[in-house]
């Protein structure tokens, strides 16, 4: 099979993902480019006995490489060497759009021209002679609905086509003068325009060249040549553009007069996030719980039977059962989560309305020097990091992402709320200011955190800001659906297959040597004990305490039950005997159920992740008599601030790379350990 | 008179560029060029609304400092 490569190219907000999203349906993938944490799509679609490799470049409104996105677009141009470039023009801001376009032929190679959006020109009054277009650039030009999908197949027989004929875009004409200074930097007859002109601009040896043509166009040469494009680009839109003059207030306008208001603009985001907080926490939660027990209710135990049939030993069927089925339960859980979050994501995103969340809040955030955007994921945060840190990656830069990834793990979220209500009430007459002070004491770290990292790793660029916001569009639920499966299937490859190996260690570890019965006896109670003198000056150095920490890097709230088999020393309890029928029975009843409580979390008011479920009285007397409030207190705060999730460090992994998570880990652990360690020793302090 | 000056609802031709930050080059990629008619619809905090033709540009007033208008 004949393989073409198709870069598409275009300014942001034109429409180019969807686009994209019609061409490859659901074999598109997500990932970084290389070294960047730029995103990267890439899809392919089989069409007439061809492969067409679809690469999605950054969008961008100049191939200039001036940021991070337009060295990527301009490298991919030039060294990536792709078969044919697929231009996206959005028909209502083709003047603008046209700049691109120039510099896109500059390249010299196969273009088609993706005319989007032309029902949206319509109505401003944009009315465009396609075929001119086409005749003057010698370029293919086919009207699409990035929206709808309209017109996108038939794209595919035209790069076909252009690609079999190799038909080449006219060549492109500066002025005369202009013209002879690019051939006098000319060494090879196929070097294309982009080249030329990069090298008259920047290389040393064309110093003299540039003197001259300052000297003879009286302005620097780069200005020359950005004023030519710019020309060419404009002297294009005139003769391709009709303008009727359209009285109609548009939708755009009529909603950012609400959404964008001085004073209602900001307590409607609010809101906004409100109902999305609710809807993706209390939507999802009791799917959550639903997989859980599918998962370790019916298909763990039948694994075991199978295994057991098989003549398998004891240690190897709770192998399977507990560390591997119980692993890809552990990751399906995360399943409804992200999948919610993604799509109110994506539809806040595809509709316009997280760009204006950037301008909305960025009077607040700029002054702790984050982009307005940040505000999402942080509170998002307090839901739950793992998705939040997924969020970050609606932040254009790379420094904005980094540090949003360092702040979302301080946002306390009910994982902790499930470990601190249980010690606050069982030691403090106050617990709900000792939770809430928890809460504040995240957010202030996570502050610091930024402020140190601005002062340090981040700091020097002065932060503009510019941005364009797209006029509301209304996307169809295939697109939705169809981005929540490319994030989840990316979830599931790169986050999940490390979640799942991580909980398989710390398995092994409770569970080695083989045979035992209780924690004390196994791995993890000798680490546990090892680490021990380290929570010393922290009041912790019970090694029951020190061990429980070790199942707890699967999530915070399973200290609890870890703390319970390991103080109480109670061996697991025998399970009643395993039915299938009757298992298979109870988990459709379960299912239903799940969907029932989705639907009542959703009318009530409150969100249910804050409602916390009592825990069993045995373990609270335990807890009672081994714990003094300053150690208490001094654990809460550790744990507050520890990242002690495995799904966070394993979306921080894949979002800003194995260094930054591992780093964080590190720096999260001093932090939690100076803060637990300051709160011991002041407790005792001051109650002396 | 400086963009950032410029009243809500007020249409106003770009007369120059004077910024020499590389981020200039993008304001100009972005549609704010001279001889461009600009309205500006919003201001919230530092940051102006700008309506460029068919598209919505936000700056904020620092760059905005530096393009000169009537």
């Amino acid at each position: 099979m004949k393989r073409i490569t198709l870069a598409l190219a275009g300014n942001p907000n034109v429409g180019k993902t969807s686009i994209l999203n019609h061409l490859a349906g659901t074999s598109l993938k997500v990932g970084n480019w290389p070294g960047a944490t730029v995103e990267k799509k890439e899809g392919r679609v089989e069409f007439m006995g061809y492969e067409i490799i679809l690469i999605d470049l950054p969008g961008v409104y100049t191939l200039e490489p001036l940021s991070e996105e337009e060295w990527i677009a301009y490298r991919f141009l030039t060294e990536g060497k792709p078969d044919l470039v697929l231009n996206v023009v959005e028909a209502s801001n083709i003047e603008r759009d046209l700049l691109l376009t120039v510099e896109l032929l500059e390249h010299e190679m196969p273009v088609l021209i993706a005319l989007n959006m032309v029902d949206e020109a319509q109505k401003l009054g944009v009315e465009i002679k396609d075929r001119w277009l086409s005749e003057l650039l010698g370029v293919r030009v086919v009207r699409t609905n990035g929206r709808t999908g309209e017109g996108v197949r038939a794209l595919l027989q035209h790069i076909i086509e252009v690609y079999n004929l190799k038909e080449k875009p006219k060549p492109l004409h500066y002025s005369k003068e202009l013209e002879e200074f690019l051939q006098r930097v000319r060494e090879k007859d196929n070097e294309p325009k982009a080249t030329l002109i990069r090298k008259l601009l920047q290389e040393e040896r064309f110093r003299s060249l540039r003197e001259e043509i300052k000297r003879s166009f009286g302005k620097e040469a780069y200005e020359v040549v950005k004023d030519e494009r710019y020309a060419k680009a404009h002297g294009l839109f005139r003769e391709v553009v009709e303008r009727r003059s359209v009285s109609s207030r548009d939708i755009t306008e009529a909603l950012d007069g609400i959404l964008l208001h001085p004073t209602f603009g900001i307590p409607l985001f609010f809101l906004l996030m409100f109902l999305i907080f609710k809807v993706s926490f209390d939507l999802s939660k009791p799917f959550m719980d639903w997989l859980d027990g599918f998962i370790n209710k019916l298909i763990a135990p039948l694994t075991g039977l199978l295994l057991t049939a098989l003549g398998a030993g004891e240690w190897l069927k709770r192998f399977f059962e507990e560390a591997v089925i119980g692993g890809v339960g552990f990751v399906l859980t995360f399943v409804p989560l992200i999948a919610v979050i993604y799509f109110l994501l994506a539809l806040m995103e595809f509709s316009g309305y997280l760009p204006r969340v950037a301008f909305l809040m960025d009077r607040f955030m700029h002054r702790l020097g984050l982009h307005g955007k940040s505000l999402v994921p942080l509170l998002l945060g307090f839901g739950c990091n793992v998705p939040a840190i997924v969020a970050t990656r609606t932040l254009e830069t790379k420094r904005d992402k980094l540090l949003v990834i360092a702040m979302v793990p301080f946002m306390s979220c009910p994982a902790r709320l499930v470990v601190f209500s249980f010690f606050a009430v069982l030691f403090f007459k106050n617990p709900a200011v000792v939770i809430f002070s928890l809460y504040l004491l995240g957010i202030l770290v996570a502050f610091i955190t930024a402020i140190i990292l601005r002062k340090t790793a981040f700091g020097g660029s002065l932060y503009h800001f510019v941005m364009e916001l797209p006029p509301y569009r209304l996307p169809t639920l295939r697109l939705l659906f169809r981005t929540v499966w490319v994030y989840v299937k990316d979830f599931l490859y790169r986050a999940g297959t490390l979640i799942f190996s991580a909980s398989v260690v710390i398995w092994l570890a409770l569970s080695l040597p083989p045979g035992v019965k209780r924690p004390s006896e196994s791995l993890a109670g000798y680490v546990g004990r090892a680490i021990a003198p380290v929570f010393e000056p922290l009041g912790l150095s019970d090694w029951r305490i020190t061990t429980s920490l070790i199942p707890a890097f699967l999530a915070r709230e399973i200290v609890l039950s870890s703390m319970g088999t390991i103080y109480s020393a109670e061996v697991k309890e025998e399970e009643k005997p395993f039915e299938l029928s009757e298992a298979l029975k109870e988990q459709v009843l379960a299912f239903g159920k799940a969907i029932r409580s989705a639907l009542i979390n959703i009318l009530s008011p409150v969100p249910s992740a804050f409602k916390v479920e009592e825990e069993e009285g045995s373990l609270k007397a335990v807890v009672a008599q081994a714990l003094s409030p300053p150690q208490a207190l001094a654990f809460m705060v550790f744990l507050l601030l520890y990242t002690s999730c495995l799904g966070t460090v394993a979306v921080m992994w894949r979002e800003a790379g194995k260094k930054f998570a591992l780093l964080f880990l590190l720096y999260s652990f001093l932090v939690a350990w100076l803060a637990g360690f300051l709160t011991y020793r002041g407790f005792i302090l001051w109650s002396m | 008179m400086k963009l950032e000056e410029v009243e809500l609802g007020q249409e106003v031709v770009i007369v120059d560029l004077s910024g020499k930050e590389e981020v200039f080059k993008k304001v100009e990629a972005m549609g704010l060029r001279r001889g461009r008619r600009v309205a500006l619809l919003q201001k919230v905090g530092r940051n102006l609304l700008l309506k460029v033709n068919n598209s919505r540009v936000v700056i904020s007033k620092d760059l905005a400092r530096h393009i000169e208008v009537q």
